[in-house]
């Protein structure tokens, strides 16, 4: 038998079965014993040869050693020490024993004539089953030997009959051939088993792997689900909020609490149609960015795609409002950072998005910087203001989607709480990031990371966008 | 007679002009866009009543405020409307468990004008 698998957690299921397995052999030689002692003790009166008395040495001193192996087992089951290597020591030494016991008694009990001489084959199985072949096969030489040795030196002193030396020699032979071929064919036998047990060990190996797997994917998915109810709870609120605003002002203008003609409700009237206002930049940001997760709906890849363009154009086309504003926009590059691939529309998204942001949160006389530069393998676009900063403890859920800070609220109620959600999703659909810095009252400066080349991405486990807070 | 005095807090000015336009038919309205005008304002006189929004500058700010008047002797008796957007008083009211309201009504936002006249009157009296 082959023991081909390594393993400690192989081993020690073996042991655990070598174990059970001794432990019944241990109980069937208590049989094996007490029957031994029944034939001595009939041997006699059924007219035996004398010698055939003494099989009660045998019996008692095999039942002597099976007690001793009953109080080691016992201690080994205690404390839990089946050691594999140990315990096939043990299974080595009691075959032994029981094999030099049933010498002893075919010697009793007739010599090349015992009846007991079939015993060997079931000993030999036993051997191979629990042992190696190879050890068996040594085994089946040295027990062959000695029979020849005391088969050949003649068990008539004893009181048996005397058998022709040719008939000696023939079952010498007859001997020879069972003990090797039952341990050929147990062996053939057991190994067939043991790889088979060996499998199973290792499918059930995978399955539970598999299965760790699946539950892990289980909870993430679960995770992933949680996050979208809360996303559409507060999407929901941010929803409602404005729309219960428009609602209350419109039931009190109808209601006649307030004057049509003066101007609180003009006033009213402008107020409600800011918040709807705010309710279609919130819903085309909403569709902006179920777009933008939604592969199939998103806008083809290019190649090729000039970041420093981009900027330009964004710089360009939102000067008019910088100067409406009074703040300075100026746009920097470094030679041209063209990605190897991209999707022009929500990048220009993404970074119109960013430049908005720096002016929309710039007090009138503030200036907004827009640089596009390469580093490393990465096209670094920067957009720098000098504007009303970020609070430190906010920094860590701006891109949160509605994650408004109390400072940029109070500073301008427009502003959906949804851009910096949607730019740090395309930059990671790029396989880039998207990074903040701010000092609160001094400004921001907003970071998009892109890869360069095809197919380089950002180590998956800093890909998640980064907050720093400037000390 | 003199007009009992109500608080509005809510971050939205557009909302508060016009719930102040119906409040101010029968109430002497003041109002608060947050839970530190608010606390500031309660602190200089003492309204006979406080409605306040839920979700402003913080998801809760509503009921810390409710809490800080609660907790305060001298505030402790004075009626508050909770407004709510969805259902952040019952969120709310999971997370600090359910033996103890801040707040004596809660009202879903939008708030019919009606409604909100008559559940001052009834905790006025």
């Amino acid at each position: 038998m082959r023991l081909t698998v390594k393993g400690a957690e192989l081993h020690q299921i073996f042991a655990a079965e070598l174990l059970d397995r001794v432990a019944w052999f241990v109980r069937l030689r208590w049989a094996a014993g007490a029957a031994l002692l029944v034939f001595a003790a009939a041997a006699p009166s059924a007219g035996m040869p004398l010698a055939w008395a003494r099989v009660w040495l045998v019996a008692v001193a095999v039942l002597a050693y099976n007690g001793a192996l009953h109080a080691l087992l016992a201690g080994w089951r205690r404390n839990g020490q089946a050691n594999y290597r140990w315990l096939a020591r043990c299974t080595l030494t009691q075959i032994l024993i029981d094999l030099a016991a049933l010498v002893f008694l075919v010697y009793l009990t007739g010599g090349a004539a015992s009846p007991f001489l079939p015993f060997f084959t079931f000993h030999m199985v036993i051997g191979t089953i629990m042992l190696s072949a190879r050890a068996m096969f040594a085994v089946a030489a040295a027990v062959w030997l000695a029979c020849a040795a005391l088969f050949l030196g003649g068990a008539e002193a004893l009181g048996h009959l005397p058998i022709p030396l040719e008939m000696r020699a023939a079952v010498l032979g007859v001997l020879a051939c069972a003990l090797g071929l039952t341990v050929y064919l147990t062996d053939t036998v057991a190994s067939q088993l043991k790889e088979r047990g060996v499998r199973l060990f290792r499918l059930a190996e995978e399955l539970r792997d598999k299965t760790a797997e699946l539950e892990k994917l289980l909870a993430e998915m679960r995770a992933i689900e949680a996050r979208k109810s809360h996303f559409m709870l507060l999407s929901a609120h941010q929803l409602r909020s404005p729309l219960a605003t428009v609602k209350t002002s419109l039931d009190v203008l109808r209601q006649g609490y307030v004057d049509p003609a003066s101007p609180r409700a003009s006033g009213l009237i402008l107020g409600a149609s800011e918040r709807v206002d705010g309710l279609l930049r919130i819903v085309g940001d909403l569709l902006e960015l179920a777009k933008l997760r939604e592969a199939m709906k998103r806008a083809p890849w290019a190649s090729g795609v000039n970041l420093a363009q981009l900027a330009v154009d964004v710089a360009d086309a939102l000067t008019p409002l910088a100067e409406a504003r009074q703040i300075t926009l100026e746009s920097s590059y470094e030679a041209d950072v063209v990605l190897a691939r991209g999707v022009p529309p929500d990048l220009e998204y993404a970074i119109e998005n960013l430049v908005h942001n720096a002016l929309k949160y710039s007090r009138p006389g503030g200036a907004v910087h827009l640089h596009v530069r390469r580093s490393g393998g990465f096209g670094v676009l920067e957009v720098r203001d000098n504007g009303i900063g970020i609070p430190p403890e906010f920094l860590a859920s701006l891109f949160v989607e509605f994650a408004r800070a109390p400072n940029a609220r109070r500073h301008t109620a427009e502003g959906t709480g949804l851009g910096l959600a949607i730019v740090k999703e395309v930059a990671e659909a790029h396989g880039g990031r998207v990074e903040a810095e701010s000092r609160l009252g001094e400004g921001s400066t907003f970071r998009l990371v892109l890869p360069l080349q095809g197919g380089q991405t950002l180590d998956p486990r800093v890909t998640k966008s980064e907050r720093r807070v400037t000390a | 007679m003199v007009r009992k005095s109500v608080l509005l807090v809510d971050d939205d000015a557009v909302f508060v002009d016009a719930v102040s336009a119906v409040l101010e038919t029968r109430y002497q309205v003041r109002t608060a866009a947050n839970g530190h005008e608010a606390l500031a304002a309660i602190a200089a006189a003492a309204p006979d009543i406080v409605v306040l929004d839920v979700m402003m500058d913080h998801l809760s700010e509503g009921f810390d405020v409710a809490r800080a008047l609660r907790s305060n002797e001298t505030t402790r008796a004075i009626p508050i409307v909770m407004l709510t957007g969805v259902d952040e008083v019952f969120n709310v009211r999971m997370e600090i468990g359910e033996s103890w309201f801040p707040y004596d009504r809660y009202l879903q936002k939008p708030v019919a004008p009606e409604t909100l006249l008559a559940t001052l009157g009834e905790l006025l009296g």
